[in-house]
């Protein structure tokens, strides 16, 4: 699964949190613990200071067999009893009646001798922490502290990192609408960010590098073509001139066909090749309202002894008017070459039916073989099974023309054995 | 030569019908205006077996110098050119006031150029590289086009085209042919006993040579029933194959 880095981050931020935060826990717990009873023990050992001295200034008080007001009692050790003058501490509990529960209680239990010099056993005991509760306490506390941090944590994450990462969603959206040729500008980002400008420089400079190797690239091929037009004009016309003589044979005839033959093929290839980059360098220009119904019209006009010779029915559907603002010469080619295609792939006796509807002209034709694949229909050079003599431009051409009218849109799609061509507006 | 004003002038006092007779390449002068020497060789060549008078210009100065000092039925002019353009040398020869017909043959088929070119009053617009007989028949359109009052009727043996009525003549009989089937007869008419290749009728009907295997059967069966109308009238030619290259009126 993919996450954002934001999130990503604070993902494991949390968990790390809830670690510390525990660890953290149980030491403070145990710090203020040791602390409270070191505390409270020291009270108990002054107390039992205390007491020592009053019991010998009063003896009476060897009389305080139960705890009272003054929290100890004190009892005469029995003979055989283990008596011992350290202090041993401990925690016991002790019903306590303003809770109406029992508590904990830190007792001190030691022994000391009377001025009669009897072994008499002292018991002192203070009210002490309870432990559940103040467990209960910090827990909660804790808890509270938890949600607070994950929370600003994820508030920041949210608002501060967002707003840090914003120039980063900008290079990444400039990157995103990039094509390649388009020639426009990075959108700008506006941060203080030095990784993010580095960045931003960076592409830049890529970007620049690109569009001009691909400038270049496209003048080459453009210049390579143009360069190949005057020598290919001089060889065909001079084999024109040379099949002029009366003299040839028939092979020598056939031959110098078949040369010139191909040298048209490369001409046609040329002339594709300089059609794409004119497309491509947007070099026409001439945009107007054009009516892709007329046009068919005209050209199905013009291809109609070739449908005839072929034997394929052609029916023109004109549900509406398609038009649309571009060159009137490329909308032309773009049919056309639509046509030229339909009744190239048709078999004899099919059937070519064009469309027009409000924001689609489509063609549809009968299929010869199954369909054809969407994904590299539209590719340069790419050619069918059955095709010799064909460039494999025809409907790269088509594509591209498409591709300098943002509203167009080509595709290809293929139902009851018939391909569709369609023009979306 | 005929200015444009005479043209009108005499296509008004004259009307077709007695219109003179002469023959259509004999002393026709055209200028080649072409920096490629070899290419110009080639279409020299080429015009001159068509009986036509050629000369030639290799860079602007030398073409403005002719065009300023000569008159030309038809002038094959280059864009790009040393020392200047070929729009320019339009520009100028339109400047002096000439109305020598003006075919533009260039490299860049960019339509800008041939929209440009048109519209600074060349007559047509061929773009390299092109074959001969596709000139050939654009130059003797233009010729004809220019000389209304002259002659306006192509005839090989008993057979006449009109070019301007699209209109076909067996001797006083009309020979209807369908559209593709005249744009075929045509290149014939105007080159008969000559090889006319069949890639040339081929991207004169089609547009692109690309789809060869279709245009080329068809061209087949364009050729076979204008055979057979030709046959039909009793016309007494014949397109006769040339070893598959092509076809030959004779």
């Amino acid at each position: 699964m993919k996450i954002s880095l934001k999130n990503y981050t604070i993902r494991y931020l949390i968990i790390a949190f809830l670690v510390i935060m525990a660890v953290w826990a149980s030491l403070f717990y145990a710090y203020i613990l040791d602390e409270v009873y070191d505390n409270v023990d020291d009270g108990l050992k002054n107390q039992k200071i205390e007491i020592l001295r009053g019991v010998y200034e009063e003896p009476e008080l060897l009389e305080t067999s139960e705890y009272g007001i003054n929290q100890f009692r004190i009892r005469p050790a029995e003979g055989d009893e283990e008596f011992s003058e350290e202090n041993r501490l401990s925690r016991e509990f002790f019903y306590m009646p303003y809770d109406d529960e029992q508590e904990p209680y830190r007792v001190l239990r030691t022994g000391f001798y009377g001025r009669d010099h009897k072994p008499y056993h002292l018991e002192i005991r203070t009210s002490t922490v309870e432990e559940d509760d103040l467990i209960y306490d910090l827990t909660t506390a804790l808890m509270v502290l938890y949600a607070v941090l994950v929370l600003s944590l994820y508030l920041i994450n949210t608002f501060v990192l967002g707003r840090a990462w914003r120039p980063f969603k900008i290079i990444l959206d400039n990157l995103n609408h990039y094509r390649f040729g388009t020639k426009d500008k990075l959108r700008p980002i506006d941060t203080n960010v030095l990784e993010f400008n580095q960045l931003h420089t960076e592409l830049d400079r890529m970007w620049r590098r690109n569009e001009e190797l691909f400038d270049e690239q496209k003048r080459f091929i453009e210049n390579a073509a143009h360069e190949l037009q005057t020598p290919l004009a001089i060889t065909i016309n001079k084999l024109d001139l040379l099949m002029e003589d009366e003299t040839l044979n028939e092979s020598q005839l056939t031959q110098i066909a078949e040369s010139k033959s191909s040298l048209l093929r490369l001409v046609n290839l040329n002339k594709s090749l300089l059609m794409l980059s004119r497309i491509e360098n947007k070099q026409y220009k001439n945009v107007e309202r054009v009516s892709f119904n007329d046009i068919s019209r005209e050209l199905v006009n013009e291809f109609q002894d070739l449908l005839d010779f072929k034997h394929i029915e052609l029916l023109l559907h004109e549900e509406s008017t398609f038009e649309i603002e571009m060159d009137r010469y490329l909308a032309t080619v773009l049919i056309s070459n639509l046509l030229r295609n339909a009744i190239k792939y048709t078999p004899e006796g099919g059937q070519i039916n064009v469309f027009h509807v409000q924001d689609r002209f489509s063609v549809t034709n009968t299929a010869i073989g199954p369909a054809l694949d969407p994904d590299i229909v539209f590719n340069r050079f790419h050619k069918g099974e059955q095709d010799k003599g064909s460039t494999g431009l025809g409907l790269a051409i088509v594509k591209s023309i498409v591709d300098s009218y943002p509203i167009l849109s080509v595709g290809y799609t293929y139902a009851n054995e018939k391909h569709m061509f369609f023009i979306k507006k | 030569m005929v200015s444009c004003a005479l043209k009108t002038e005499h296509s008004h006092f004259f009307p077709k019908s007695v219109s003179k007779i002469v023959a259509l390449s004999i002393s026709m002068k055209i200028l080649i205006i072409e920096d490629e020497v070899e290419l110009s060789a080639v279409i020299q060549d080429f015009l001159e077996q068509e009986k036509f008078l050629v000369e030639t210009a290799f860079d602007y100065a030398s073409g403005l110098d002719k065009i300023s000092n000569y008159d030309y039925d038809c002038i094959l002019l280059d864009i790009m050119l040393p020392g200047g353009s070929g729009m320019e040398l339009l520009a100028q020869l339109r400047a002096l006031g000439k109305s020598d017909s003006v075919i533009i043959i260039s490299a860049k088929d960019a339509v800008e150029d041939k929209v440009q070119g048109l519209e600074l009053g060349a007559d047509d617009y061929l773009a390299k590289p092109f074959h001969l007989a596709e000139l050939h028949a654009r130059v003797k359109s233009i010729i004809r086009r220019k000389n209304q009052h002259g002659e306006n009727i192509i005839h090989y043996k008993s057979v006449s085209l009109f070019p301007d009525e699209r209109k076909v003549l067996v001797g006083n009989k009309e020979l209807i042919l369908n559209r593709k089937e005249y744009d075929l007869f045509y290149y014939f008419m105007i080159r008969p006993e000559k090889l006319v290749q069949k890639t040339t009728l081929a991207e004169a009907v089609w547009g692109d040579h690309a789809d060869q295997a279709d245009s080329l059967d068809f061209i087949y069966s364009q050729v076979k029933n204008l055979r057979k109308k030709l046959k039909d009238q009793k016309a007494g030619i014949d397109l006769q194959a040339v070893y598959g290259v092509g076809y030959k009126l004779v």
